[in-house]
């Protein structure tokens, strides 16, 4: 028992270095409220009914149609037959770390000093006033997910991020939601550092860096494994004198390796990878990679020839992060078909719309429109209320939070999009964007953050 | 040179139908998606010349039934570069921009152009039958000539060699000039002060007796029609401080034809703008404040430019996605506050004004058939042409895109 708990601590202990830089966020109380008379979509991909929604302390607290009674005492807002979704979740974004302004001296999203940089921290270049994230939240956008950039086989560590306004981005960290690992395959890798005369400068180059840097990882990892065993067998001589133990003093931990914890967080399935990666015979590679070392890929994203491998990846359980038509602007995205989504949810995998665009990112409901009515072209079984899950619910499942956000369900935030038209449509504007209960766009209201870069010259902008 | 091009339009000319096409059942738009009646079209030889209910069909016609679905004139991009590129991210692929500077304003895109690129008929399956293919600044901020062609493959995807000169004067275009605003604008007025000298005296140029020339005589040729308004002169430029500028410089020489683009921040001196009549090319989508010149960018700024009267068309300004977008940014400004009519307005009637293309982005007896029949809203991002026309002749929408999706269905057994 002793030496159990004694291994916990241990655990704990490799873990705590994964935990620092909290978030500080915290859901400033609102009056409860029941929202009524809203078509709303829980993001489920069941339909869509004439409902109401009652939020209390950030939460869900109930959900019904509208021939079912209200909690009565909550203040009444009648959504006046407008349309009701959860937020919308964006998985890759730049927002923060390519910002605009957009001068080198803001430039602060890829590390491309080597290929193996999953020691750097997105979080560590977001610039919480960059003026993108309300225009972000005039897209609905209520989540987002931070990655660096892919010049690099490892680009290092992602963050979640809730789109509030704040002067820290440990103000806009989503409370407990895991950190990804960017990884990149393909041109990029081994265009930056070919160009340098440096490996990799070819698609075999790039599995030969990852394969190395997973090895490193194993052997790291197994320093931490022998280090917390001793630690275990000191503890219990020290304590009880029991049992024997080569250490009369405790073990010095290994000297910390941030490159490697991140690599061994993924071991331990603590860290999720979201694995930027056009081709499919080359998705179908890191499929092998993830096996040979024992990891799960979460997501690809740019997954522009996902459709060529549904069932690998429903097999595999991987979701796809994709853009609705981006094709043409290098020669791996040359095969990008509209119906890629479509094809994707059709053959029954995890299917995500997203953007790696500032601009792209205040409209992900429409790239959602436009990837399904391509679907529907094609004959595939693909309405608005499946659309919806892939800015939602999947993009959720993806991030590792959709056990708190990405439907609308009794105990979720309450972080909800409030449309002026059906969201599958060009003319739908986000009218009221909802964060943990809190209304942080009106635009009936005139409520909006005002970045600080804004305020005195941009403040007109809304 | 001038043989082929008689050769080319020959082609063009047989592509035409002689005889008679009848589009019937079309609904014909005028405000909004759910205005207009059913007509039917009489097209001959590319040519409609008939606009009715019920119109009773020539011996010999063919029939193309658009089943009450609506119809619009064919869009136009102000500003791509579709065919000067079939990897915009491949180096080698590209021919958008010289980086000469013994040619600058001479540069000509057409040259370039690849008639066979699968880029084509992507952009056609999108509504968009006619492009302004616009270089891109190199060496100089005089880029050269843009071409206008018809989006569909072959030989009659080149419609005219020159459309516009295209001038580079945004926040990064200094350093090509002397590395101040100030220089960049000096500089681009002088070449054109040069054209007007070598119009004085274009034996000088040719004896090399007159040093006073900096540019190539291809250059002072193409600077020369811009002088005399032969050839509209397109600025790029953002800033408010910056328009008035080129505005002002540009203004003294009477019978030069200004056009903007991008123009962040044009609604900021819309009067301006509309009392000079110069008409502004914007990229809707462009909302964020990416640089100090471009503060003022806004979502609603089509809006603002309708309200203050001034003439305005879209351009996407990209070879890829952003070209097949076109709809989905006249769609944006909708939800923005500009209505439906003028949105449509910017990527037909007006661009077809600004650059003079008599025939083209109206549907009216005499114009030219360049149609699209759509299974919905043409301004949603659900809807898609179910037909598409170009000078009368129906475009053929499969795309390699569309084998590719076709494959993988099958192998995937999807449906």
């Amino acid at each position: 028992m002793t030496k159990l708990w004694l291994l916990i601590v241990g655990v704990a202990l490799s873990w705590a270095v994964c935990a620092d830089y909290p978030s500080t966020y915290e859901p400033p109380p609102h009056a409860a409220f029941v929202l009524t008379h809203a078509i709303v979509d829980i993001g489920e991909g069941q339909g869509e009914f004439n409902g109401w929604v009652s939020v209390a302390d950030g939460k869900i607290a109930a959900i019904g149609r509208m021939d079912e009674p209200t909690p009565g005492d909550a203040l009444e807002i009648n959504a006046g037959g407008r349309w009701l979704t959860p937020g919308v979740i964006d998985v890759h974004s730049h927002l923060g770390d390519y910002p605009s302004p957009g001068y080198r001296a803001h430039s602060d999203g890829n590390e491309a000093t080597s290929p193996v940089t999953a020691e750097v921290w997105a979080e560590h270049s977001v610039w919480p006033q960059d003026p993108q994230f309300p225009l972000a939240l005039a897209g609905g956008v209520t989540t987002l997910q931070v990655l660096p950039g892919s010049a690099n086989l490892f680009g290092g560590r992602s963050v979640v991020l809730k789109n509030i306004w704040s002067r820290t981005v440990q103000g806009m960290k989503f409370p407990g939601a895991p950190y990804g690992l960017k990884m990149a395959c393909g041109e990029n890798p081994k265009r930056v550092y070919g160009g340098r005369s440096q490996s990799p400068s070819t698609r075999m180059g790039n599995f030969a860096g990852y394969r190395k840097a997973w090895i490193d990882a194993q052997e790291y990892q197994k320093k931490w494994v022998r280090f917390e065993k001793a630690l275990g067998e000191y503890e219990l001589w020290r304590t009880s004198n029991e049992g024997e133990s080569d250490y009369k003093e405790p073990p010095s931990p290994p000297k910390r390796n941030l490159q490697m914890e991140t690599l061994v967080g993924v071991l331990k399935g603590e860290i999720l990878v979201h694995n930027h990666c056009y081709r499919a015979d080359e998705m179908a590679q890191i499929i092998d990679l993830s096996r040979e070392f024992g990891y799960q890929v979460t997501a690809f994203h740019h997954a522009v020839e996902a459709y060529k491998i549904g069932d690998l990846l429903a097999a595999n359980n991987i979701c796809s992060a994709m853009w609705a038509d981006w094709w043409q602007f290098k020669l791996e995205s040359f095969d990008g078909i509209k119906e890629n989504v479509a094809m994707v949810q059709a053959a029954g995998a995890c299917a995500i719309v997203h953007s790696d665009s500032a601009t792209g990112i205040q409209r992900l409901n429409q790239e959602a429109a436009k990837a399904m009515a391509a679907g529907q072209r094609l004959g595939l079984r693909v309405d608005a209320s499946v659309a919806l899950t892939w800015i939602t619910r999947n993009a959720a499942q993806a991030l590792g939070v959709a056990d708190q956000t990405g439907t609308l369900a009794v105990g979720k935030m309450a972080d909800m999009v409030l449309w002026s038209h059906p969201p599958m449509s060009v003319y739908a504007r986000a009218e009221t964007v909802f964060i943990d209960g809190v209304r942080r766009l009106d635009r009936a209201a005139g409520l909006s953050p005002v970045t600080d870069f804004e305020l005195g010259q941009r403040e007109e902008v809304f | 040179m001038k043989r082929l091009l008689l050769v080319t339009t020959m082609l063009v000319m047989s592509n035409l139908s002689a005889n008679e096409l009848l589009i019937q059942n079309v609904r014909l738009l005028t405000t909004s998606f759910e205005s207009g009646v059913i007509v039917d079209l009489r097209v001959e030889d590319g040519i409609i010349t008939e606009i009715g209910a019920d119109l009773a069909p020539s011996p010999g016609a063919t029939f193309l039934d658009g089943e009450n679905q609506p119809v619009t004139a064919g869009f136009i991009d102000s500003g791509t570069t579709i065919g000067l590129a079939e990897v915009s991210g491949l180096g080698v692929s590209r021919d958008g921009e010289q980086v000469d500077d013994d040619m600058t304003a001479g540069f000509q895109v057409y040259l370039a152009l690849n008639e066979d690129s699968s880029l084509i008929p992507i952009a056609s399956n999108d509504g968009i039958t006619r492009g302004l293919i616009v270089p891109e600044a190199g060496d100089s901020n005089y880029a050269g000539q843009s071409a206008l062609v018809r989006f569909t493959r072959g030989a009659a995807f080149l419609q005219q060699q020159t459309v516009a000169q295209h001038l580079y004067l945004r926040e990064g275009d200094r350093r090509r000039a002397g590395g101040s605003r100030s220089s960049a604008l000096a500089a681009a007025l002088e070449a054109l002060e040069e054209s007007a000298r070598y119009d004085q005296q274009p034996r000088a140029f040719n004896t090399n007796k007159n040093r006073s020339f900096n540019l190539d005589e291809s250059d002072l040729v193409a600077l020369s029609a811009v002088r005399r308004g032969k050839v509209p002169l397109v600025v790029q430029v953002d800033r408010a401080a910056d328009i008035i500028k080129v505005v002002t410089a540009f203004g003294s020489y009477p019978a030069l034809r200004l056009v903007l683009a991008s123009a962040t921040e044009a609604w900021k001196v819309a009067p301006l703008l509309k009392a000079g009549n110069i008409p502004v090319l914007i990229n809707v989508m462009e909302n964020l404040p990416q640089n100090f010149d471009r503060l003022g960018a806004r979502l609603d700024q089509a809006t603002l430019l309708a309200e203050a009267g001034v003439r305005f068309a879209f351009f996407s300004g990209s070879p890829y996605s952003e070209t097949r977008s076109l709809s989905q940014a006249a769609g944006i400004a909708v939800a923005q506050g500009l209505s439906w009519q003028q949105a449509i307005t910017a990527i037909t009637a007006a661009p077809a004004e600004i650059w003079g293309l008599k025939g083209l982005g109206r549907i009216e007896v005499g114009a030219i058939a360049d149609l699209v029949i759509w299974n919905g809203d043409p301004l949603e991002v659900t809807s898609a042409p179910v037909a598409v026309l170009i000078d009368g002749a129906r475009v053929d929408l499969e795309t390699r895109q569309d084998a590719l999706a076709k494959r993988y269905v099958e192998l995937l057994n999807l449906k």
